[in-house]
């Protein structure tokens, strides 16, 4: 029952990963303080990263339900 | 008279060319600024749209760019943006500790060296930056190893004041700019130490400072 709503789950983590991702981006082309473009660098881009094997999880979850892979 | 006539001078400003449309930087942040926001509004729409469940027509697609594309362009713009801005001289003052050397660099009326280059616009931009890192390209990967840790101790508060250079200035910061001019090479002041400089046994900076201001003994923080 709960198996259906994983890749859902993992999309939507994907989904605040990059919003996060994308406020911290403003962050520094408004105001690129040494502070905040380190903070883009060093955790802003981790986090993106992690959005997109989220992402991909999924991808490859949904493509095995289909019977794909 | 020379001084009423720069007074005069810097209110005004020099015109721009012909055509001008702005800087790289400038349009590079712009366009980021717009990238941002088109992904945010492209991320909420896919949040909507996810309520159908990730079988909907044209989600994955939708995916794609939302959450992998735009976001891999922001962080291109991004990275641009804030590796050119973080080399600026308003990057470097953004630290309070660095207060008392950008309010000297801009003062018109002090002589130390890092001033004097800066009024007489020896150097065009990023002046800290300039003189303070290696040229090449590990000169800049050092320069940018070095600013996290500088970011980092100044965040957590590890740092004494006062603020001193980590190593001895080099003289290669020097004779990057001055090292194949011909009025440096042909000084008569220089002509008997030009080895000694070229060499590093001597340093540039035995005859010219003092290169800041001297810091007051302050309580961090």
């Amino acid at each position: 029952m709960t198996e259906p709503r994983r890749p859902l789950r993992l999309l939507r983590v994907a989904i605040i990963l990059a919003l996060v991702f994308n406020l911290m981006a403003l962050v520094v082309l408004i105001r690129a303080t040494p502070i905040a473009f380190t903070l883009f660098m060093f955790l802003a881009q981790p986090l993106f990263a992690l959005a997109l094997i989220l992402m991909a999880v999924a991808v490859l979850g949904e493509l095995r339900a289909r019977r794909t892979l | 008279m020379i001084l009423a006539a720069g007074e005069a001078a810097g209110q005004l400003t020099p015109p721009l060319p012909h055509g001008w449309i702005g800087t790289t930087s400038q349009w590079i942040e712009g366009f980021g600024i717009g990238l941002v926001v088109l992904n945010i509004v492209l991320l909420a729409l896919v949040w909507h749209r996810l309520r159908a469940g990730p079988g909907a027509p044209g989600m994955w697609g939708w995916l794609l760019v939302a959450v992998g594309l735009v976001p891999i362009m922001v962080g291109f713009m991004t990275f641009a943006h804030g590796l050119e801005s973080s080399a600026t001289v308003s990057a470097c003052g953004s630290c309070h500790v660095m207060t008392p050397f950008v309010r000297d660099l801009r003062d018109p009326k002090s002589d130390t060296l890092a001033a004097v280059h800066f009024k007489n616009r020896f150097i065009l931009r990023n002046q800290c930056y300039e003189c303070h890192s290696d040229y090449g390209l590990a000169g800049t990967i050092s320069a940018k190893l070095s600013g996290v840790g500088h970011v980092l101790r100044y965040t957590t508060g590890r740092y004494t004041l006062p603020i001193k250079i980590a190593k001895p200035y080099p003289n290669s910061g020097c004779l990057e700019c001055h090292g194949e001019s011909q009025r440096f090479l042909s000084s008569p002041s220089k002509k008997d130490i030009l080895p000694e400089l070229m060499s590093g046994k001597m340093s540039c900076l035995d005859c010219h400072a003092p290169v800041h201001p001297e810091q007051k003994k302050e309580a961090r923080r």
